[in-house]
């Protein structure tokens, strides 16, 4: 479904110093994976994420999304993708705070060109209900417990019926107990929805949810390992 | 909820947010609309003022005026001071030309009048039973003097309402009674209507006197006249017909340069576009506050898409274009400067009814469209930049920045 094909990512700090922080990785996501991306603080997994969701562009080597590279894209095409083929989970939630939680669910719809086969309301009360966050549909984010929060954004990260779904320590900034009920609920649209995951994490627990354990130091991946 | 839905709630939420904020940044444009929108307001009244004042004059009147007044499309003041007069002899001619149906010789003197109630200081018009319909005077109460009245050099004289209520406390009460101008007596006859002149250049109808010119002769030993004014008839005559017999008429016994003809409508075009001139000259400067004011939230939308670079990041990532944080920022700069130009827009407003009473000015739909479209269009062009630099942003970037 994806394929990086050694990927170099590369940042000018200044004129004499520059970061090399991915190399030559090569990478091929396969539909319906859950995969998950383990290493040490600033070993460029984030890095890596947001280039597979299409947030970035890399230095050098190519990304392919189902056979296409990435290169022909424009950034309008690219926003596009991301909107339509991928959906983001992230550590601080992100949710915008002056909207309400109904509101930030229909925002990706907003930005769709795409027709809708659902109503978009519709399918958002639908999320929250089975989420168990029925009624909060006019509070405000920062009204609302963390991990309600991080629920929210996965609901977010569904609407346009995405087909990878990137998560960035989904559990950093919950307790254990509602970390561990984060992680159920995305190993459940993997199971149930066949979406692929991809799931960022220096928690060895969070990752063994994962059937597939990529490890990464300083810029490379050091071991790729089918777990389950 | 469709796409506008949003992105105007995101803004009006903003602003419900920082409220000082949106307020002192919108306060430019405020001011700059307020001004602009007051002066026309006023320039518009007064120009109003003017026109009303020329209304009464009909458009088949014409007065002739020593010097060359109008040269080529503009005033020539100095030809006002010249001391050329006409005489009984003009009078005569003109009133002899076909198409010319009234004919008033008018001069002026400024005097101390005095009642049995006091003493006020006034100007007194002579001229003869012809200068009230040319004027179109009305009567109040009395009567206008009449042609015998002029030719027997009767000392009648008719008030304006405004000197007659300071001579006699009630304009009722004037008629019938006596007055002295200059030592000599006079019988009050009738009082006009009121004019609503004065104030603004125009003669203050109301505080003048009005008596046949020949009883005027004591104060006049050359018996010659300012100014004549004339009537005509202008359904078989055209206005340039007249004209020409007039000035040929004069030339016979007067230079080229030493005398003009002056039709209301001429001096009216010539005030309208020194008014429209001095207008526009004014807005222009007042105009200057707007682009202060655009300025203004050119650099608080700077600072707000800083503060707003991490929002910018999470719709870039679920799929906002550049075209659309564009978007999304214009229209917030547009409403911000629209909600000061509303403002400055209603402040004007209230100023306007508040003067009304003592000056003429009023707000007509133009200066409404001009207000809100330039306030739009102010939003629009000083919002650009800080949009661009905001659609610009790396969504890596954006996203990472805490
Ligand atoms: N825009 C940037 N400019 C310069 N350096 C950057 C930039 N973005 C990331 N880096 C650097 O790249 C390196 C990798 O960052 P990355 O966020 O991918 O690490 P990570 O593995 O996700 O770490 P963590 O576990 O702490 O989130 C870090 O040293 C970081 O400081
Ligand atoms: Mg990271």
């Amino acid at each position: 479904m994806i394929i990086l094909e050694r990927v170099n990512k590369i940042y000018h700090i200044d004129q004499e110093f520059t970061l090399h922080v991915l190399k030559k990785v090569s990478l091929k996501i396969r539909k319906g994976e859950f995969i998950s991306i383990i290493g040490p603080s600033g070993s460029g997994k984030s890095t890596l994420m947001y280039l597979v969701g299409l947030l970035d562009r890399p230095t050098s080597g190519k990304i392919l999304v189902e056979g296409k590279e990435i290169e022909t894209f424009n950034d309008d095409d690219l926003s596009s993708l991301r909107n339509e083929f991928v959906g983001f989970v992230f550590q601080q939630f992100n949710l915008i705070n002056k909207l309400t939680v109904l509101e930030n669910i229909i925002l990706p719809t907003i930005y769709s060109r795409k027709r809708l086969d659902f109503n978009p309301k519709e399918r958002a009360l639908y999320f929250l209900k089975k989420f168990g966050l029925e009624g909060k549909e006019t509070a405000y984010p920062n009204k609302i417990s963390g991990g309600q929060q991080q629920r929210v954004a996965i609901i977010r990260a569904l609407m346009m019926k995405p087909k990878l779904i990137l998560a960035d320590e989904p559990t950093g900034n919950l307790d254990s107990k509602t970390g561990l009920e984060i992680m159920k609920l995305i190993a459940k649209l993997n199971h149930e929805e066949k979406i692929t995951v991809l799931v960022v994490t220096h928690d060895i627990q969070v990752a063994s949810f994962a059937e597939r354990l990529i490890e990464i130091k300083d810029g490379k991946i050091c071991r790729d390992t089918k777990v389950r | 909820m469709n796409y506008l839905f949003f992105v105007v709630k995101n803004a009006i939420e903003d602003f419900k947010k920082n409220k000082t904020q949106t307020f002192l940044t919108s306060l430019g444009i405020m001011i700059g609309v307020f001004a602009v929108v007051m002066l026309m307001a006023l320039g518009l009244g007064l120009k109003k003022y003017i026109n009303d004042q020329f209304a009464q004059l009909g458009k088949n009147t014409l007065f002739i005026v020593p010097g060359k007044i109008i040269q080529g499309g503009s005033f020539n003041v100095a030809a006002t001071l010249q001391s050329v007069k006409f005489d009984n002899r003009d009078l005569a001619r003109i009133r002899k030309l076909r198409g010319v149906e009234e004919v008033a010789p008018i001069y002026s003197a400024q005097t101390q009048v005095k009642s049995s109630k006091g003493s006020e200081e006034g100007t007194i018009i002579f001229s003869n039973e012809a200068f009230f319909e040319i004027n179109g005077f009305k009567i109040k109460i009395g009567r206008f003097f009449d042609q015998n009245e002029v030719i027997k050099r009767s000392k009648v004289v008719v008030l304006g309402s405004k000197i007659a209520e300071k001579l006699f406390g009630k304009p009722d009460l004037a008629v019938n009674q006596r007055l002295s101008v200059s030592r000599i007596s006079y019988t009050v006859i009738g009082v006009i209507e009121p004019e609503g002149g004065g104030g603004f250049g125009g003669p203050d109808y109301d505080n003048y006197l009005f008596a046949p010119y020949t009883t005027g002769y004591i104060f006049n030993p050359q018996k010659d006249f300012s100014r004549i004014a004339l009537q005509f008839d202008d359904e078989k005559f055209t206005l340039q017909e007249i004209k020409d017999s007039i000035i040929r008429e004069m030339l016979k016994r007067h230079n080229d340069d030493s005398f003009s003809l002056i039709e209301p409508g001429e001096i009216l075009r010539a005030v309208n576009s020194i008014f429209s001139i001095l207008n526009f000259v004014l807005v222009a400067i007042a105009s200057i506050s707007l682009v202060v004011g655009g300025i203004g939230i050119m650099n608080i939308m700077f600072v707000t898409v800083t503060e707003k670079t991490r929002e910018i990041g999470i719709r870039r990532a679920i799929g906002a274009r550049k075209k659309d944080i564009l978007f999304q920022f214009i229209v917030e700069s547009t409403l911000l400067s629209l909600f000061g130009g509303s403002i400055g827009l209603g402040l004007a407003f209230l100023l306007t009814l508040l003067v009304q009473r003592f000056i003429p000015a009023y707000i007509d739909i133009y200066s409404v469209l001009l207000a809100l479209g330039v306030s739009s269009f102010v939003g629009i062009i000083f919002g650009v930049f800080p949009a661009k630099k905001a659609a610009d942003l790396s969504p890596i970037e954006a996203i990472r920045y805490q």
